[in-house]
């Protein structure tokens, strides 16, 4: 995690010099937002990482992990969510039942995702407070 | 003042840019094949420790800066000359270029009067050798692009616009075509452009239309 | 804390859950749903690769009709269906999700981590890509056929009038699902590179793939979103929306669409860049040159393609040429920082010309007509003749297919090993580079002159000028021969993979971290201890190391 922002947040500064630029000599609506878009994706995506871990935006190598990490092996709300998404927009081309059909699984696989996440938090706080406990 | 000749624009520049790359094309093929055949099946152990060299890099890329700011000085002033200082000559004749799937419409308002190419050109555009040409390039439809490229120049032409090219042509017949992918018959967008001696031209336009308003 | 980074012992610890109730899938259902980077990035670049072959099939039908000057092999409607498909395909659904599948498959490993991040995102991006990709090829079901308004699709040409039919509408929403749930395993990637680096694996120890991947990465991030947006609004015009309408219209559309469309690009070039490096720098037995110089000249690179887009505009009218001419040729400057540092890797070197070595050797040298072609067209005037024409074909061709695919070969070439334990065989690596080498030159070289000489493109028919029927008969044989080293290229991996020669762990000497592991690597990627970190080649650093001990030098095991 150490410094894994700083790259991020040094990028999105590039590219909002070259914003500026663009905007200074060109003065377009069209392009000024997709430049904004952009600054404003990269720089979020940065200050999400800072706002999550202070030391994301520290040089230096990342220390020795202590925490557990949860490594899924396998999600079926994940692949069913693209699927369904995929057969709901499937359906505003061809056929109406399957938009409808798409935002039901869409839902009904989000609420297994979070299931899914719940699951895998109660067997990490598992694992770490038996190895405390070691 | 001389006329703006975007062929010779192009030609001047065609003829800096291309050698140009041909040389660097060159110079890294002999040096990587050099390398290769130098450095080849040397046991692994003597390959060298040494990974950079921040002075000759930077030496290096301060070269490039100056050959980008080269070719940048020689694109802006051929850039002016086509795009600014041609559009201020004085025409000699205007026409108004009107694309369309698929076909190409050339009015001569000064004459007061219109010609269809038709698909795959049958009907040519006339304009006088010499001279400078201002053409008026809108479309009806889809975007087309106006290009004619015995005289290396093209340009769009889009609905909901009327955008301003002043070209000169030589005496002869020059194959025209639209250069933007408009739909099922792009490929038939062509027309011909009859480049003739300014008096031809005057006789010409006078037989079509009802003269020259003064 | 209190260790010193990088050092040994246990990386972390692993809590594989969730219960077995909700995690554990096996068989078909396994494979389909696994949350592994490794199995994901295997899925996609396999599917990717499909797509290579569906795309390339209509580069065969469209250089069939294209070989003589009036051929009636397919319809003015086909051919504009498989010219927009073929772009299609091989931009939206082969050459970028392919470099997205190498960085899910590789980057964890190079840095060191047991997983890739959000791999629940990662998953659901992938399968809304897939069905983004078959709804796309659904077009051709279609009454009207497939999208036919270019792979750009300008608007207005791509409205509801001038476009109508299904087959438009299925290539807008392919290429919604396909941009989204690459955008989807992007900001996974890039999750991954900022959170779950190794003890000891600070920014500047990545390795030069890592970095490629993630300045790519950051593009599809940054860029990605705007491609949806606008193909929402497109959908939108398409069915009584008006919103593309008029010159401002237009202009709007285009520049929108390129905001994405040169990332992109680039996002099609630097994980191949990559991967030429690696392949490069390893059958070197040499770090890569000028890692710093690499580095920062990769982040310029990229962060530059969001300031370039305009030069696809200079004959619209609508845009301020002389700016755009700046920045597009200035990025000669750290394109030129890359072919120093590749030749300064090779200098000095102890070079093996493996088959991965030869793509790479190629992937420069024939990306250099492309790079350079592309300064040639950076300049508004020389646009102006040859926008819209074959000369641009043979630029991007040259970028794309003689470069990127070039590099994806040199990569496939050098981890082909790492992803199955399987050597490819070298014979048949090498009878597909030359059949690439001479094919590729064939089908794409005579389109300079055929550009220049005033052929446009996206055209199934042209004038009889004298010599274009030649040129254009030779870029038929051309793609023939390349046909015939994709096929020479999928017999060696089906040879490789019936008849299996073991890799071992590490068969090149490798420089990063993924050789440290078993081939292919295990479902937590990494059965042994970390080396330790402190380089961007920690096993380059080892080898070394027992070097100067005195210890036995280095075998060139597999050199051959």
């Amino acid at each position: 995690m150490r410094g894994g922002a700083i790259p991020i947040l040094a990028w999105g500064t590039i590219l909002l010099v070259l914003a500026i630029g663009n905007w200074v000599w060109n003065d377009k609506t069209a392009d000024g937002a997709a430049a904004s878009a952009a600054v404003v994706i990269i720089y979020g995506f940065g200050v999400a990482l800072w706002l999550a871990r202070r030391e994301a935006i520290r040089r230096g190598p990342p220390p020795p992990r202590t925490d557990a990490e949860a490594v899924p092996q396998a999600s079926v709300s994940a692949m069913l969510i693209g699927l369904s998404v995929g057969c709901a927009l499937f359906g505003l081309a061809w056929a109406k039942f399957l938009l409808y059909f798409g935002i039901a699984v869409f839902v009904l696989s989000v609420g297994r995702l979070i299931i899914e996440l719940r699951a895998e938090r109660s067997t990490r706080k598992h694992v770490v407070s038996e190895e405390e406990h070691r | 003042m001389a006329l703006i000749d975007t062929r010779r624009e192009y030609d001047h520049l065609f003829g800096i840019y291309v050698p140009i790359a041909i040389g660097v094309f060159a110079l890294i093929l002999v040096v990587m094949l050099a390398a290769v055949v130098i450095f080849r099946r040397r046991p692994a152990e003597r390959a060298a420790r040494w990974s950079e060299h921040n002075a000759l890099e930077g030496s290096y890329a301060a070269l490039l800066a100056c050959v980008a700011a080269f070719l940048l000085y020689l694109t802006f002033t051929a850039e002016h000359r086509v795009d600014t200082v041609a559009n201020r000559q004085r025409a000699a004749v205007v026409v108004n270029v009107i694309a369309s799937k698929w076909e190409w419409t050339f009015t001569y308002p000064a004459y007061g009067f219109s010609v269809r190419s038709g698909t795959v050109g049958r009907q040519p555009l006339v304009v006088p050798a010499g001279e400078a040409v201002r053409f008026n390039l809108t479309s009806v439809d889809v975007i087309h692009a106006f290009w004619i490229p015995a005289l290396r120049y093209k340009h769009d032409a889009i609905p909901g616009s009327t955008q301003v090219i002043t070209l000169s042509f030589t005496k002869g017949v020059f194959a025209g075509q639209c250069a933007e992918f408009c739909g099922l018959r792009h490929p038939d967008m062509v027309f011909t452009a009859h480049a003739v001696s300014p008096a031809s031209f005057g006789a010409w336009a006078r037989s079509r239309g009802r003269g020259p308003t003064p | 804390m209190g260790a010193q980074p990088g050092e040994g012992a246990d990386p972390v610890s692993v809590a594989t859950a969730p219960p077995a109730r909700i995690s554990r899938m096996t068989g078909w259902l396994g494979t389909l749903t696994s949350t592994d980077h490794k199995r994901m990035g295997l899925t996609l670049g396999g599917l990717s690769l499909l797509y290579f072959l569906l795309g390339g099939l209509f580069a065969l039908l469209m250089r069939t009709q294209l070989a003589q000057s009036n051929m009636h092999f397919v319809s003015d409607n086909s051919y504009n269906e498989l010219f927009t498909m073929h772009g299609s395909t091989m931009i939206y659904l082969f050459v970028t999700p392919m470099a997205i599948a190498l960085a899910v498959y590789l980057v964890p490993l190079q840095i060191g981590a047991t997983g890739i991040s959000a791999p629940r995102l990662a998953l659901a991006g992938l399968w809304t890509w897939i069905c983004g990709g078959l709804i796309m090829q659904q077009g051709w079901f279609a009454s009207g056929g497939a999208g036919r308004a270019g792979w750009s699709s300008y608007a207005p040409l791509s409205n509801g009038t001038n476009t109508p039919g299904v087959g438009q509408d299925l290539w807008v929403i392919g290429v919604i699902l396909a941009a989204a749930g690459m955008a989807a395993m992007a900001g996974c990637v890039v999750a991954t590179i900022a959170r779950r680096r190794a003890p000891g694996m600070a920014l500047l120890r990545m390795p030069v793939f890592t970095w490629t991947a993630l300045v790519t990465v950051l593009m599809v991030v940054a860029s990605f979103p705007i491609l949806v947006l606008v193909m929402v609004l497109l959908y939108i015009d398409r069915h009584g929306g008006h919103i593309f309408t008029g010159f401002t219209g237009a202009i709007d559309y285009q520049d929108l669409f390129w905001f994405f469309g040169h990332p992109v690009v680039y996002v099609m070039f630097f994980p191949y860049l990559g991967a030429a490096a690696e392949a490069i720098a390893v059958c070197s037995h040499k770090r890569w040159f000028g890692y710093i110089a690499f580095v920062a000249s990769m982040m310029a690179f990229a962060a530059m393609s969001t300031a370039v887009w305009s030069h696809h505009m200079y004959t619209t009218g609508g845009v301020t040429n002389q700016y755009f001419a700046f920045t597009s040729t200035l990025l000669l400057v750290p394109a030129g920082v890359e072919y120093f540092d590749a030749i300064g890797t090779l200098i000095g070197g102890a070079l093996v010309l493996r088959t991965s070595m030869l793509f790479a050797l190629t992937f420069f040298l024939q990306f250099l007509v492309g790079g350079l072609s592309g300064v040639f067209v950076a300049s508004p005037v020389l646009d102006y003749q040859v926008y819209g024409t074959y000369m641009i074909v043979a630029h991007f061709h040259y970028t794309l297919f003689a470069g990127s695919i070039f590099g994806f070969f040199a990569g496939v070439y050098h981890w082909f090993p790492k992803f199955t334990g399987a050597l490819l065989r070298e014979r048949l690596g090498k009878l597909q580079l030359v059949l690439m080498v001479i094919g590729t030159n064939l089908t794409f070289f005579p389109m300079f002159f055929l550009g220049n000489d005033g052929m446009p493109r996206r055209v199934s028919r042209y004038p009889t000028h004298p010599g274009w029927g030649t040129l254009n008969e030779l870029e038929t044989i051309g793609a023939g021969i390349i046909a015939l080293g994709v096929l020479v290229f999928l017999v060696n991996v089906w040879t490789s993979l019936r008849r299996r020669v073991p890799a071992g762990d590490d068969p090149w000497l490798g420089h990063t971290l993924e050789w440290a592991t078993s081939s292919p690597p295990p479902p937590l990627n990494f059965d042994r201890p970390l080396p330790p970190i402190s380089s961007y080649s920690p096993l380059l650093d080892l080898r070394h190391e027992e070097m100067d001990r005195g210890g036995e030098p280095a075998e060139v095991s597999a050199a051959r």
